[in-house]
């Protein structure tokens, strides 16, 4: 749709009005002494909110603090996970899981994630590398290769897109780990 | 889209930051305040350029910021009300030899900053002075008495 076209001319000078209110009745200075002090109030909300925000930051409301912090272990001893309940958009953190001994099967720990693992949780690597990634369902199968005793593994996530993202962890034929991460802006 | 947001919300809340650290970073910096506006600034800009450091990413921030204030600037002439929110209103902090403590106190404005803006008007006392007003922009502007 083109620009519209001004028909009218525009106005090029107008004559000086008394526009700015004075004090005192000589001096033009336009101030505002009532709308100043609404603000002054305003502006005392918004500190005591500043505050707020602060302390919420400290404890870890919006991510890296000890609120954040989670800790969960699987009922049947399987995995013990530590992971933060809020994360922060494209900021790096890691999530380990310590595997309990009847983790192992067969001489490897098979671990399947849910797919929020690598896209909104943005996965970057895997410490250490598993031996075979498979695709499977909503979700991708790890493989590694482990004595009787597993001991961590550990995935470095960025968080690619704020929200509530679901995350499930299952190592095959135990018991499963749900949980929601909340990723902040 | 994300720098262009980032942008967007960076300049609104260094806006209301530095709107409601009442007037002195706009004027008469010290040393201190030279900290923080820089300071800030250099927090905003992390976040709003992300580990995105393309000369596409910098120039649709500083365009989106651009944008962003011409808009506010068109809107503050159109609404006289949205200027003295996002500016605030010119206050008199001394009248006819009286002090207007609520104000000095609400805006941290102290006596030697008068002084200081009436000494470049090559005024020697305060009794010399029969009006300060402490300007949007953080300036004290200072009218001397008639002789």
């Amino acid at each position: 749709m083109p620009f519209p076209i001004q028909t009218e001319p525009i106005e090029k000078t107008k004559p000086i009005e008394d526009s700015v209110p004075k004090i005192n009745n000589e001096l033009a200075v336009g101030s505002d002494l009532e709308f100043q002090r609404r603000w002054w109030r305003w502006e005392n909300g918004i500190w005591i909110l500043f505050t707020a925000i602060v302390v919420a930051d400290l404890l870890g409301c919006f991510g890296r603090g000890p609120l954040a912090n989670a800790h969960a272990r699987t009922n049947d001893g399987t995995m013990d996970i530590s992971y933060e309940r809020i994360e922060r958009f494209s900021t790096p953190s890691m999530l380990k899981i310590k595997f309990g001994p009847n983790a192992s099967r067969d001489g490897a720990v098979k671990i399947w994630v849910s797919d929020s693992l690598v896209k909104e949780l943005g996965n970057q690597r895997i410490i250490p590398q598993p031996d075979a990634s498979t695709l499977d369902g909503h979700g991708i199968l790890y493989t590694f290769q482990s004595t009787p005793h597993p001991d961590t593994i550990q995935f470095g996530l960025q968080p690619t897109s704020p929200g509530i993202h679901s995350l499930t962890l299952r190592v095959q034929g135990a018991e499963e780990f749900n949980t929601k991460i909340y990723v902040v802006p | 889209m994300y720098t262009i947001a980032h942008a967007i919300v960076g300049y609104f809340f260094l806006l209301l930051a530095v709107r409601i650290l009442s007037r002195r970073p706009g004027a008469q910096l010290t040393p201190t305040e030279f900290v923080l506006i820089f300071l800030m600034g250099g927090v905003i800009i992390l976040a709003t350029v992300g580990d995105d450091h393309s000369e596409t990413n910098a120039v649709c921030a500083v365009i989106a910021v651009a944008l962003v204030h011409r808009i506010v600037a068109t809107l503050k002439i159109r609404f006289p009300r949205l200027g003295a929110i996002v500016d605030g209103t010119p206050l008199v902090v001394l009248e006819k030899g009286q002090w207007q403590t609520e104000v000095m106190k609400k805006m941290r404005v102290a006596d030697e900053d008068v002084m200081a803006a009436a000494r470049t008007k090559s005024i020697k006392t305060l009794d010399e002075i029969k009006y300060a007003v402490l300007e949007r922009n953080g300036a004290i502007s200072v009218i001397k008495k008639q002789q």
